[in-house]
């Protein structure tokens, strides 16, 4: 293993004089040399605690949460940088935290984990005695031709955490039908999160919602409340499945905007609470301080115009911005991007499951992107009239910022490979 | 269009709904009201009785995912197979992609090598070649009688006509039925099968008003001539995907 070690030590500092990202390349080739890297870095390494957070949207945010307040606790952490959430994009992270002998000095990892990925990177902690909690955010149909359906991921994740030792920590989330039934048949120690009630406000379902039916006898789910999308006070009219108390965290305050930031505060704060004893204050301290990670809902100002970054990368996340944007001003300007590079899933037929047709009193929309005009006629059939696609994104940002007045704020809405480019534009330079 | 009406069966919406087939529905819709045809979305689910299927002008239906195919083809062999059948044979226009398309074939095998009976409407099987042979996944472009159409496709079955001739379109890039014969889709009567996603009506709107007139011209025993629409941004669109190829 110390061969992997050096040779990903080696390989990072190459790609840095080279000045390339370099976010996985080091743990790629550790795992060429070595295929349980990773397991045996832990291995050597038993006291280092290991917090994954997979889902589909919000492990960014709830990582760099779950950071902030486990260093207010005294507390080292790092965390894989966004991105790089394979196996590869650990091994890489666990090499730039180790010494040249494999030391990691640090007392937590926290690792953010590719929804596909999650069964390999948990067959690599079977075996090993670091302390493992594992959040379970959210699943909503991501980039369907590249991780296939939503309902074959939640059954491997369910077999592998079977695997995991009992006294792992699962949190996972109450108000999605699925992940309470992997909560419940997990053999591990669940604990769920959810929302207060207050925040279920969705009358129908709406159409981006994946799990309708009940995981154990098929009947369909009878929701009473809803948060968004098919989270919410569920029960099985046939058999005895449905939602049960979750930890709400009323007195937690959410810098940042939009419900779907509740359901992550409370994922943080609930592997806090049951895995460190760490009390919610610290997280109400942590989030008094807390600034959002790049592209999800990072405030960018620009030549006296003020601008705000929202990653919108599947039907849920888009609705859930859109529902965002809106609880900040009524009548927003707005820049959609849509790409359809790797990154993005080449297959872009989602935009027609999000609720665009909220845009109406929207108070102008640019349209760019690499299917600018897909997206552009997306919403010409919401009716949503006030929009200009513009192909070329650098004069679309220009020229959504020039129809703005002094003070005034934009809400740039973009799928993962158009955020990158849209902040290269704005501060000059790629940052990942 | 003065005083004419469209009901439109949207089959197992909530089921039958997972790569943005909803664009066809909001396509239809917006395409026959622009045009002052008064349009009623009959959604019929598991729990639809099968008779509000023949109130039905026009129908679509959708792909989805294994678990809830299983539920609608239970839903279809028990309850609806049947009136859909008579719906199809009597020419009631519809469009069925993807995994609405293979259920209205004669059989489906899966990946596995079990067999399971579809509704015998379309003359077509499907056969799935097991998880080591690649899904068939990628833009499309097709072309049927001279008009271009683009799409996505991703499946795993492959579709075989008994008669190639009643192919929807002709493959242009990409894979359609089965990747082998260059055909995509069905038309058989007035009911179209086809593999493409994108959703297909709203970027090949000539599809959708294909669809509108005929499911008019079925109604109200008369010819039907649609206005004319700027589909300006429908044909950049498609033009964005033409340039890749």
């Amino acid at each position: 293993m110390h061969s992997s070690i050096f040779l990903g030590k080696a390989v990072a500092q190459v790609s840095k004089v080279r000045n390339r990202p370099g976010s996985t390349w080091p743990g790629h080739i550790a795992l060429k040399a070595d295929v349980r890297f990773v397991r045996n870095i832990l291995k050597k390494n038993p006291t280092l605690d290991i917090i994954l957070v997979a889902g589909t949207n919000g492990k960014t945010t709830t990582a760099k949460l779950l950071q902030d307040a486990l260093e207010l606790q005294g507390k080292r952490a790092f965390r894989n940088s966004s991105g790089a959430n394979l196996l590869n994009g650990i091994a890489s992270s666990l090499i730039k935290h180790s010494n040249i002998i494999g030391r990691i000095n640090y007392d937590v990892a926290i690792f953010e984990v590719d929804e596909y990925n999650l069964p390999l990177v948990v067959s690599e902690l079977v075996n090993v005695k670091n302390k493992t909690s594992i959040i379970l955010l959210n699943l909503f149909r991501d980039q369907l031709d590249r991780y296939g359906e939503v309902n074959s991921i939640a059954t491997k994740w369910l077999e592998s955490l079977k695997t995991l030792p009992p006294e792992t920590t699962l949190i996972t989330n109450g108000d999605d039908p699925m992940l309470r039934f992997i909560g419940e048949n997990a053999t591990l120690h669940a604990f769920y999160f959810g929302l207060s009630e207050k925040y279920m406000k969705k009358k129908e379902a709406p159409h981006d919602v994946d799990f309708l039916y009940c995981p154990h006898c098929e009947s369909k789910l009878l929701y009473t409340k809803r948060s968004y999308s098919h989270m919410g006070l569920f029960k099985c009219p046939k058999c005895d499945f449905q939602h049960r108390e979750t930890a709400t965290f009323e007195a937690l305050p959410n810098p940042l905007f939009g419900v779907y930031n509740r359901y992550n505060i409370n994922a943080a704060a609930l592997v806090l609470q049951k895995a460190y004893g760490i009390d919610p204050t610290v997280i109400e301290k942590a989030l008094g301080r807390f600034t959002p990670a790049f592209g999800r809902q990072e405030n960018i100002k620009y030549k006296g115009k003020n601008i705000f970054l929202l990653l919108s990368k599947n039907p849920t996340s888009f609705n859930q911005s859109i529902e965002a944007i809106f609880e900040q001003s009524k009548n927003p300007n707005i820049l959609l991007l849509l790409n359809d590079r790797v990154p993005d899933g080449h297959d872009i037929s989602w935009i027609w499951d999000v609720e665009f047709e909220e845009l109406k009193s929207a108070k102008h929309i640019t349209i760019s992107g690499d299917r600018a005009y897909d997206m552009a006629l997306r919403i010409k059939y919401a009716d949503v009239k006030q929009a200009t696609p513009e192909k070329n994104l650098e004069k679309a940002i220009h020229s959504a910022l020039d129809r703005l007045k002094q003070d005034d704020t934009l809400y740039v809405l973009a799928t993962y490979s158009a955020m990158l480019d849209t902040r290269t534009i704005l501060k000059g330079h790629a940052i990942l | 269009m003065t005083n004419k009406t469209l009901t439109i069966g949207w089959l197992y919406p909530e089921l039958m709904s997972t790569y943005g087939d909803r664009g066809n529905i909001i396509a239809l819709t917006n395409r026959a009201e622009w045009r002052n045809i008064k349009v009623t979305i009959e959604k019929i689910s598991i729990e639809t009785d099968a008779k509000k299927l023949k109130n039905c002008d026009l129908l679509f239906m959708g792909g989805a995912q294994d678990t809830q195919q299983e539920i609608v083809n239970d839903d279809l062999f028990k309850k609806k197979g049947q009136t859909l059948k008579k719906l199809v044979e009597d020419e009631i226009p519809g469009l069925y992609i993807c995994g609405a398309y293979q259920f209205l074939g004669k059989y489906y095998k899966t990946a596995e090598g079990k067999k399971l009976p579809g509704l015998g409407i379309f003359p077509a099987y499907t056969e799935n070649p097991g998880d080591k042979v690649p899904r068939l996944i990628g833009n499309i472009v097709v072309e049927r009688h001279g008009d271009i159409f683009v799409g996505f496709e991703n499946h795993g079955g492959r579709t075989y006509l008994d008669d190639p001739s009643l192919a929807y379109a002709k493959v242009v890039k990409g894979f359609g039925n089965n990747g082998e014969d260059l055909t995509e889709g069905i038309i058989y009567k007035n009911s179209i099968g086809s593999y493409l996603h994108g959703p297909i009506l709203p970027k090949n709107s000539e599809i959708a008003d294909w669809l509108i007139k005929h499911a008019l011209e079925k109604k109200y025993g008369e010819e039907i001539k649609l206005e004319e629409l700027d589909d300006s941004l429908a044909a950049l669109a498609r033009e964005q995907i033409l340039q890749r190829t």
